[in-house]
């Protein structure tokens, strides 16, 4: 059942207490493709990414309802420490630990894990990780000094190094370039970009801006109330976009 | 407009500086008393001042000897005691708030917190004393740590409090369990509020005196350092030389608040120091 998709998601209800805020989602995404979740403010695109890799656990009023399959695996029925593996995750604000050097911030998922049986093994993947983030250059000759020191936009592309060095099947970005200037905006676009192609990661992001989408993406859903109300291919849905609300977002008017 | 305006500014500054003189005049006159009274004692005493132990009534010695080296070592032990304890329950009540045990401390942690510190000393007297037959240090030390566990755990728990959710959601994401988020990211971005709360702690057992009037004993005028026996400390030899009727007991306590005050003064400036520069 849903093999040959990376992410299955089938009548997915979430509530916070009494109030529904997912009302029976679904959708399923080809491996390697990048997704842009676009809805209005409140409309549960968060939501949707906490209950795929099953941050709501820590909700304590979140009920969820359906079903979330991750390249085959059930979510909601396996070990969520194994799914988060599995499913890394950018917020809208950078947050790298500022306790830990900039080296020890991608490294720490990877010790986490045990995924590296040695120093050296553990070196590669943090450089590769940096370079992935298209932030190698600008750090190799300070590894080990504090993050709290590079830039906004800096800290948001080592954020997402560190969710990049557990080799995530699926990764979650929550508005990752909300809160940073445009050249670093770019860049963060750009490594998506390059990790879905290269490494054949599949992304589902969520955006405010529909230029953003129609750069990167290669499929788009819009969420208006907690339902999906449009989803498909990008170029498809922006040039004949089934639904009113879509065709009004893109021209910049809800 | 504008006018009225700043001398409304003026006016709440000048206000606010008064509420603040205010409330410093007791600690300032107490500090000016002290320095006046005590200063002289110490002076006269010298060395011995530290090195002695109290003198008879009516004979012109001074030393605190007892009482000093009592209150170091119930600081240290009730903070060995105290500490951990207010850890531990500082990070169930921010950490794992909606556990049974999370709300639990929080209940007791609160309570602790409105109980006078007499009926602390008692519950210990009946508890510990009583048992083992006789004051001690360690049960005075025990009675110090109930008196500022809940203390020390309001002041972690601000601290961990404090820590932005993101980060917290960022262990999570990677797979980390929640309590190995507390303990790897939590607590060590919270470090600094964390030792502060301990200082507050260690600066609460020093000062009281409630706490030791049943636990302790007194051994003022031979040195004990064993735990299990009873010991002296300086709010506690305050507190009887201070009401005593010979004047060299009186002056004994006067050089005794300058050296309590002394001592806070050296934990508040330690937590200052700690304070300053917390991260964001
Ligand atoms: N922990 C929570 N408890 C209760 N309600 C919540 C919680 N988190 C979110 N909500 C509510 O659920 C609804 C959906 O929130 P969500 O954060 O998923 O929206 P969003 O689409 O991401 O919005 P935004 O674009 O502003 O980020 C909102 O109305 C929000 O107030
Ligand atoms: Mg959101």
């Amino acid at each position: 059942m849903g093999g040959s998709y990376a992410l299955l998601v089938e009548g997915l209800k979430v509530w916070y207490g009494r109030r529904q805020v997912l009302r029976g989602i679904s959708f399923k995404l080809p491996p390697s493709s990048i997704l842009a979740v676009m809805g209005p403010s409140g409309s549960g695109k968060s939501t949707l990414l906490r209950a795929i890799n099953r941050l709501l656990d820590y909700v304590p009023d979140a009920r969820v309802e359906g079903r979330v399959e991750v390249f085959g695996l059930d979510v909601y029925r396996e070990n969520p420490y194994r799914v988060r593996r599995l499913v890394g995750m950018v917020f809208q604000t950078p947050n790298p630990f500022p306790h830990m050097s900039i080296y020890d911030n991608v490294a720490v998922g990877p010790r986490l894990h045990g995924l590296a049986k040695s120093r050296d093994e553990l070196d590669r993947i943090v450089e590769w990780a940096l370079k992935a983030a298209m932030l190698w250059d600008e750090v190799k000759d300070r590894l080990h000094e504090p993050p709290t020191k590079l830039s906004g936009g800096q800290q948001q592309r080592l954020s997402l190094a560190r969710a990049l060095a557990l080799k995530p099947s699926i990764l979650l970005l929550d508005e990752p370039t909300a809160n940073i200037d445009p050249t670093n905006a770019r860049r963060l676009e750009e490594s998506i970009r390059r990790v879905a192609v290269e490494d054949g990661v599949t992304v589902v992001m969520v955006t405010h801006t529909p230029q953003q989408a129609l750069r990167i993406s290669d499929y788009v859903a819009f969420i208006y109330e907690g339902k999906l109300v449009e989803f498909g291919r990008t170029r498809e849905v922006a040039l004949n976009p089934s639904h009113k609300l879509t065709a009004m977002y893109f021209r910049g008017e809800l | 407009m504008a006018e009225v305006r700043a001398l409304l500014d003026i006016l709440f500054k000048g206000c606010v500086l008064l509420i603040a003189f205010l409330a410093l005049v007791p600690v300032l006159h107490l500090t000016l008393a002290a320095i006046v009274n005590g200063g002289p004692v110490i002076a006269s005493a010298g060395l011995k001042f530290f090195t002695e132990v109290p003198p008879p009534p009516g004979n012109r010695t001074y030393g605190i000897l007892t009482s000093l080296i009592g209150t170091i070592e119930l600081a240290l032990l009730s903070t060995l005691v105290g500490v951990p304890i207010s850890f531990m329950a500082a990070v169930l009540v921010v950490e794992f708030p909606h556990s049974r045990l999370g709300r639990i401390v929080r209940l007791l942690s609160r309570t602790l917190l409105e109980l006078p510190t007499i009926l602390i000393g008692m519950f210990v007297f009946t508890i510990i004393v009583v048992p083992l037959g006789s004051p001690s240090i360690l049960a005075a030390s025990i009675a110090l740590a109930l008196v500022m566990l809940p203390y020390v755990t309001t002041y972690i728990e601000t601290a961990l409090s404090s820590v932005p959710r993101t980060y917290r959601e960022a262990g999570l994401a990677l797979g980390m369990t929640k309590a190995r988020v507390a303990f790897t990211i939590v607590v060590p971005i919270a470090v600094r509020g964390v030792v502060t709360g301990i200082l507050v702690g260690l600066a609460k057992a020093m000062g009281e005196t409630a706490p030791l009037l049943f636990t302790l004993g007194r051994a003022r005028t031979s040195l004990n350092v064993d735990p299990l026996g009873p010991g002296d400390a300086i709010p506690l030899l305050i507190y009887d030389y201070a009401q005593a009727p010979y004047e060299n007991l009186r002056e004994v306590a006067w050089g005794a608040t300058l050296v309590l005050i002394t001592l806070f003064l050296l934990v508040y400036v330690l937590a200052r120091l700690t304070i300053r520069g917390v991260r964001v």
